[in-house]
């Protein structure tokens, strides 16, 4: 399994690429990139497919020819005519051109290939590994998410529970105001639910953590920092000063991460189950890293300029650096160092509180965590491991049957 | 009265800068013009992502603060799951237009829990049903911030409703009505304005760099009744009737609750064996 985090610096450098230029071949390469490592992710995780509402493919039969058409219909600009409407016709009157049609489809390319990267982080990374991003300082957040991730497939049964329920009554839904009698029983419950998880959650030990007064100082360094920061930012868009604004964004922005820092390190966590960070995974870190420096950094004696192409005023074929194609392969290195796709033989039943058999092998046990994840497993923080709501917490996997 | 203007200048200072990162296309005297136009090929949105950041995670960690104990934490979790599932069921089922349930139990809850409790509502809702019907994207920090944003101005109603004749009456109601009709519209203005200055299209319409604010702003209220009016109206619509329709009663329930969830535990400073 490739690191949580080695996926996140690579979806960022696919991002400043695909935001960065607009060049037909390099939005080509991206998109037959991502293609590959999506096809790949697919057969990794075949039976594992995260709910997507459209699949990349679907996105861009929609996606493409509307920007496209958006754009010629509304940017009258460009040397090849391709049709002209009355100039009387508010906001679509006038030349149709082959450039705005161009720059259009240009651009639904690049948001094509956006959507594709998160899909592609869909597949890679499991809900609780992002939860599990969750920064230190943020661990209360990181409790709330995961118990509303946890009970989501509850509070869905518990819907479907009511509405049965009121439907044997005689209730049926004709207006808005009928949906109350199912709304309001719904809330109820939820609420009654989370009363009985806190009296769980604060008979095993977790309580508000006290103000001392070394995180009253850093919450007076986080107000400090925005404050400089803000001021930083005005004198920048104020009065033009850059230097001295730029410092005190700098000074600020520094202030708040260093008191955000040291607040998360107030909070001892314990990881069930470490992913570590591998060879790999700083492979693919390193080259993301150097594809999105090659697009962002205008490096000395590196030409850059076809990065910024641009069909306006008349369509030419795009310039082509072969050092910025050498550096999008950098993107292409988790193809070459994701793990192969395997059947897994763990023993048949197995609680969800036991992860993994201790004497099966890694990559069996680290399926097994991504299905524990999917059913509902928690974050675990402050040395606890939160409650789960009985049906999770006590339900079998039964991953002999489904891998 | 230390701690309250400690935490009063965290939510002053990141909702300035946030604001002022939204505001920024109106500000900006120009963007890098390096690639003839494309004023995002330098790093612009980078800045602006990551102020976004810095202030929605200061703000973030200001709101939890004031809602760590076991009680609030499980609250927020189970309201959280309840309004991402009703995410889930419009994503499943499109309502008309920018259409969307979830702002209705934002908006009660920050109402009736207090700012710093809506704030949390609204950035994990925005996260938690991203994260269950696959709407994790560039979009995601500025929605969550703004949707934060709902939960923690929902308490400004509170005087307006005591001038009018205090809880419980149909007039409590139709002010928090307006007020989430209101939010519907300006959510839609603010969560436009993050991308506007790298798209494309009519240039009485888009962003142009060196162009004075007041030029700005005509341009984006071009762009924005071209563009998003009608949708961003049927968000207005629906929050106002739904906050109708179900306000009384919901916010009975939340009050009824507000005082079980009100007490907290805290670990005791000198433990005696």
């Amino acid at each position: 399994m490739i690191h949580p985090v080695a996926w996140l610096i690579w979806l960022g450098a696919v991002l400043v690429v695909l935001t960065t230029t607009r060049n037909p071949l390099y939005l080509a390469v991206m998109l037959a990139v991502l293609a590959a490592v999506l096809t790949r992710l697919r057969r990794v995780h075949a039976e594992e497919t995260p709910r997507v509402p459209l699949s990349p493919l679907h996105f861009a039969l929609i996606v493409l020819p509307l920007t496209a058409l958006f754009n010629a219909l509304t940017v009258h600009v460009g040397r090849t005519v391709l049709l002209r409407l009355p100039v009387t016709w508010p906001l679509v009157g006038g030349p149709i051109t082959l450039e705005a049609l161009t720059f259009g489809a240009l651009n639904g390319l690049a948001l094509v290939g956006i959507y594709t990267a998160f899909v592609v982080l869909g597949y890679a990374v499991t809900v609780r590994a992002l939860v599990g991003l969750i920064p230190r300082a943020f661990f209360p957040v990181a409790v709330m998410t995961s118990i509303a991730l946890t009970f989501v497939p509850v509070t869905l049964r518990h819907w479907q529970a009511i509405r049965e329920a009121q439907a044997i009554r005689g209730h049926r839904v004709r207006g808005l105001r009928d949906h109350l009698p199912l709304f309001l029983p719904l809330l109820i419950g939820g609420l009654e639910h989370a009363f009985q998880l806190a009296e769980a959650m604060t008979a095993r030990g977790f309580a508000a953590a006290a103000e001392t007064p070394s995180t009253r100082r850093a919450r007076v360094v986080v107000a400090s920092g925005l404050l400089t920061l803000l001021a930083g930012w005005l004198l920048q868009l104020g009065w033009g000063e850059r230097a001295l604004g730029g410092a005190l964004m700098l000074l600020g922005g520094g202030e708040v991460i260093g008191a955000l820092w040291y607040l998360g390190r107030q909070v001892p966590r314990i990881t069930y189950r470490h992913t570590p960070w591998r060879a790999r995974d700083l492979a693919i870190a390193l080259a993301a890293g150097v594809t999105a420096a090659a697009f962002l950094v205008p490096w000395p004696g590196l030409e850059r300029h076809s990065i910024f192409f641009y069909p306006y005023p008349a369509l030419r074929l795009p310039e082509v650096s072969a050092w910025l194609l050498l550096a999008l392969t950098g993107l292409e290195v988790p193809l070459v160092l994701m793990p192969a796709a395997r059947r897994l033989t763990i023993a048949p039943r197995m609680s969800a509180g036991d992860h993994a058999a201790p004497h099966a092998p890694e990559d069996d046990r680290r399926e097994c965590s991504r299905t524990v994840a999917e059913r509902g497993d928690l974050t675990e923080s402050r040395g606890m491991a939160t409650p789960r709501p009985l049906e999770t917490a006590t339900a079998p996997i039964e991953t002999g049957e489904r891998l | 009265m230390r701690d309250r203007l400690i935490g009063w200048s965290i939510h002053l200072a990141s909702v300035a800068i946030g604001v002022t990162a939204f505001l920024y296309p109106f500000f900006a005297p120009a963007l890098p013009q390096e690639s003839f136009g494309m004023a995002h090929a330098e790093d612009a949105p980078l800045l602006l992502t990551v102020l976004v950041g810095v202030c929605f995670a200061a703000l973030l960690v200001e709101a939890q603060r004031q809602a760590g104990s076991a009680k609030l934490v499980a609250l927020l979790g189970v309201l959280v799951s309840l309004n991402a599932l009703l995410r889930f069921v419009e994503v499943a089922v499109p309502g008309p237009g920018g259409f969307s349930p979830i702002f209705f139990l934002i908006v009660m809850t920050g109402y009736v829990m207090g700012g710093s409790f809506g704030f949390l509502m609204g950035a994990l809702t925005l996260l938690v049903s991203a994260l269950i019907t696959a709407g994790v994207g560039p979009w995601l920090p500025y929605q969550m911030i703004t949707a934060g944003w709902i939960g923690l101005s929902a308490p400004a109603c509170r005087p307006l409703v005591r001038m009018l004749g205090g809880e419980g009456t149909w007039r409590e109601v139709v002010v928090l009505a307006l007020f989430s009709g209101i939010w519907g519209m300006v959510f839609g203005a603010i969560m436009n304005l993050w991308f506007w200055p790298y798209a494309v299209g009519p240039q009485e319409q888009h962003w142009q760099p060196g162009l004075h604010w007041t030029g700005g702003v005509l341009r984006y209220a071009a762009f924005y009744l071209a563009t998003s009016l009608v949708w961003d109206a049927m968000r207005l619509a629906g929050n106002f009737v739904l906050t109708l329709a179900f306000g009384l009663p919901t916010l009975r329930v939340l009050r009824r609750f507000q005082q079980r969830f009100l007490f907290v535990y805290r670990p005791s400073e000198q433990v005696s064996v």
